[in-house]
């Protein structure tokens, strides 16, 4: 078995293909795994639960820069990029497992996670070869992929050839599968790394920490796209993204618009931090996957467009399909049919996993995210009335600059004024999410509107 | 703030040419200007024009040829070990 890239996938690919006896060789054109990726880059729990034996070896010991994010801060900044609302979350009641429980993301550097992922595929028998560039595909007469062919022109023949090679994918393009991406299928990511004072970091945001581990935040703006927050051992990542043809502007001056506005900089100067890296990558961010299988391939992670459609989290997927694509070649092989027919498998099996139940509702959950904190450079900015009336809702009633009545008057009254734009959002975006969710007999529906009916006004004493 | 993005990025080893520029085909709309984060392209006489030492800048995240609606830019990653590298990415 052949794999093209030695990011997260394809390194779960080759460990898989590799420990169940193939003869598996995994190619990076980085001199190492991870030089070439940049990524939040906060690994979610599904992760520890699907792979909890490799996990397990995911330490500070061999990744220095791990950090655990129990919590998110969002923080939200008005059109001023003056900073009126800060929320943290923890992890809800109704989350089912641990470590679900206990963080929301792991966050570590991809220049250490991906040498060490795919470490654990070297050890369990797979061949890397680093510094290699795959220029194109080896076909047979009859056009059927059997091989791949790197930059010096050597071939090397596999029975299946399994595309981990991220959003620009040489398998993807050469195999036909995926030629090219539209541009509202792709997101462009530029993304600072800062460096910061450990010892600062900790007691901000470590277990004892002020904001105790709230090592992911977010930062919602009326001018700018949403951007993420991952913070490491002595560092932290800022970054945003939006898809193809949404940038009116280069999409760098957004990033510097957030981290030179006043609230940033004053998180920078209480952890001492300063600008270390920058780094720019395209994320597939689509509403389904591309087709993903054809005689003798299979795309996994970004190349088979699997980062989820809400938020773009693409490890796990990455790792998953990684897996589900390393069995069903294992299984093609063993029965000497990897046809396409036989490789419909592979799709049978992602479907039914995680990251296929997540695309059931693909097309509204990235219709929602695209419409609200996405929307910053287009006609239709959802967040110039998001942010207010959010702020109006939660932090308007404790105020003491009037009456409590009167507060609520003035609340219900400035809310109001965001209402109209409000409730055509929640009925063109958040519907179809909760019918994705609920099915067509919203099950919460008629128990809303009892609730409703109880509530008509009360006389009111004399 | 001001951030010297050069000055925060690191490239090894002989790249080669790997962007290029179909003139014929370039209808000069901008939009791979638009998307550089690095500033790599220039608008010159109507067409995009990619500057001369950019195989030293390029983060390699092929935007330019992902927006360019006409296919005139042709993208492929260095030779391998090359180019571009993230120390925390
Ligand atoms: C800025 C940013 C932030 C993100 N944040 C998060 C996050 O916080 N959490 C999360 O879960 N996901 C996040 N994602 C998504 C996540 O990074 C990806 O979905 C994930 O890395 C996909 O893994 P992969 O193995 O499919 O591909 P990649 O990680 O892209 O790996 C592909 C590998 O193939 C190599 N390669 C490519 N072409 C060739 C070739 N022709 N020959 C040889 N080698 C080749 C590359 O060098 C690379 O090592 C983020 C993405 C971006 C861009």
């Amino acid at each position: 078995m052949i794999v093209v890239g030695a990011g997260p996938g394809g390194s779960v690919a080759a460990k898989v293909a590799a420990e169940s006896g193939l003869k598996t060789v995994f190619f990076e054109r980085g001199r190492k795994p991870g030089e070439k990726n940049s990524s939040g880059c906060g690994l979610g729990p599904r992760m520890w639960r699907e792979f909890p034996e490799m996990m397990k070896k995911l330490t500070p010991e061999v990744a220095p820069s791990l950090r655990k994010a129990a919590c998110v801060v969002n923080h939200y900044l008005n059109k001023d990029m003056e900073e009126i609302a800060i929320e943290m979350y923890y992890p809800t009641e109704s989350v089912t497992y641990e470590p679900a429980k206990s963080f929301i993301t792991m966050n570590c550097y991809r220049s250490e996670f991906d040498p060490w992922i795919a470490g654990i595929a070297v050890e369990a028998g797979a061949e890397l070869r680093t510094s290699v560039l795959i220029k194109d595909l080896v076909k047979d007469d009859k056009g059927k992929v059997i091989g791949v062919q790197t930059e010096k022109g050597e071939k090397v023949y596999g029975k299946v050839i399994i595309g981990a090679d991220g959003v620009i994918s040489t398998v993807a393009i050469k195999s036909g599968l995926n030629p090219r991406w539209r541009p509202d299928q792709i997101t462009l990511v530029p993304q600072y790394d800062f460096s910061a004072d450990r010892k600062k970091i900790d007691q901000m945001y470590g277990p004892d920490g002020l904001l105790a581990d709230a090592a992911d935040g977010i930062w919602y703006g009326t001018n700018f796209p949403a951007a993420y927050q991952v913070i490491f051992g002595d560092g932290f990542h800022i970054g945003l993204g939006s898809w193809m043809g949404q940038w009116t502007a280069n999409p760098i001056s957004f990033l510097n618009k957030l981290v030179s506005c006043k609230p940033f900089q004053r998180m920078i100067k209480a952890i001492d931090a300063k600008p270390r890296e920058v780094q720019t990558h395209l994320l597939p961010w689509t509403q389904e996957p591309v087709r993903t299988y054809t005689d003798n391939v299979m795309l996994i992670g970004d190349a088979g467009g699997f980062p989820c459609p809400l938020e773009a989290e693409g490890v796990f997927p990455a790792m998953e399909t990684g897996k589900l694509a390393a069995e069903t070649a294992i299984k093609c092989i063993a029965d000497g049919d990897t046809s396409k027919q036989a490789l419909k498998l592979y799709e049978e099996k992602w479907k039914k996993a995680s990251v296929g139940i997540e695309f059931q509702a693909g097309e509204s959950m990235q219709t929602l995210w695209r419409h609200l904190m996405f929307s910053t450079q287009s006609e239709e900015n959802s967040m110039e009335w998001f942010i207010p009336l959010w702020h109006e809702l939660r932090g308007g009633f404790y105020d003491w600059s009037e009456p409590h009545i009167v507060r609520l008057r003035q609340i219900i009254k400035k809310a109001q004024e965001y209402l109209p734009q409000a409730m055509t959002f929640f009925s063109k975006y958040m519907m179809p999410v909760l019918t994705d969710a609920m099915g067509d007999q919203i099950s919460l529906m008629p128990q809303l509107m009892k609730l409703m009916e109880g509530m008509r006004p009360r006389p009111k004493k004399k | 703030m001001k951030i010297e993005l050069e000055k925060i990025s690191e490239h090894v080893g002989d790249t080669g040419d790997f962007i290029k520029l179909n003139v014929d085909k370039c209808v000069g709309c901008g939009n791979c200007a638009l998307v550089c984060v690095m500033n790599l392209w220039l608008m010159r006489g109507g067409k995009a024009q990619l500057k001369d030492d950019y195989t030293q800048k390029c983060l390699e995240c092929a935007a330019c040829y992902s927006v360019c609606d006409v296919g005139a830019i042709d993208f492929s990653y260095p030779a391998g070990g090359t180019g571009v590298v993230f120390l925390k990415g």
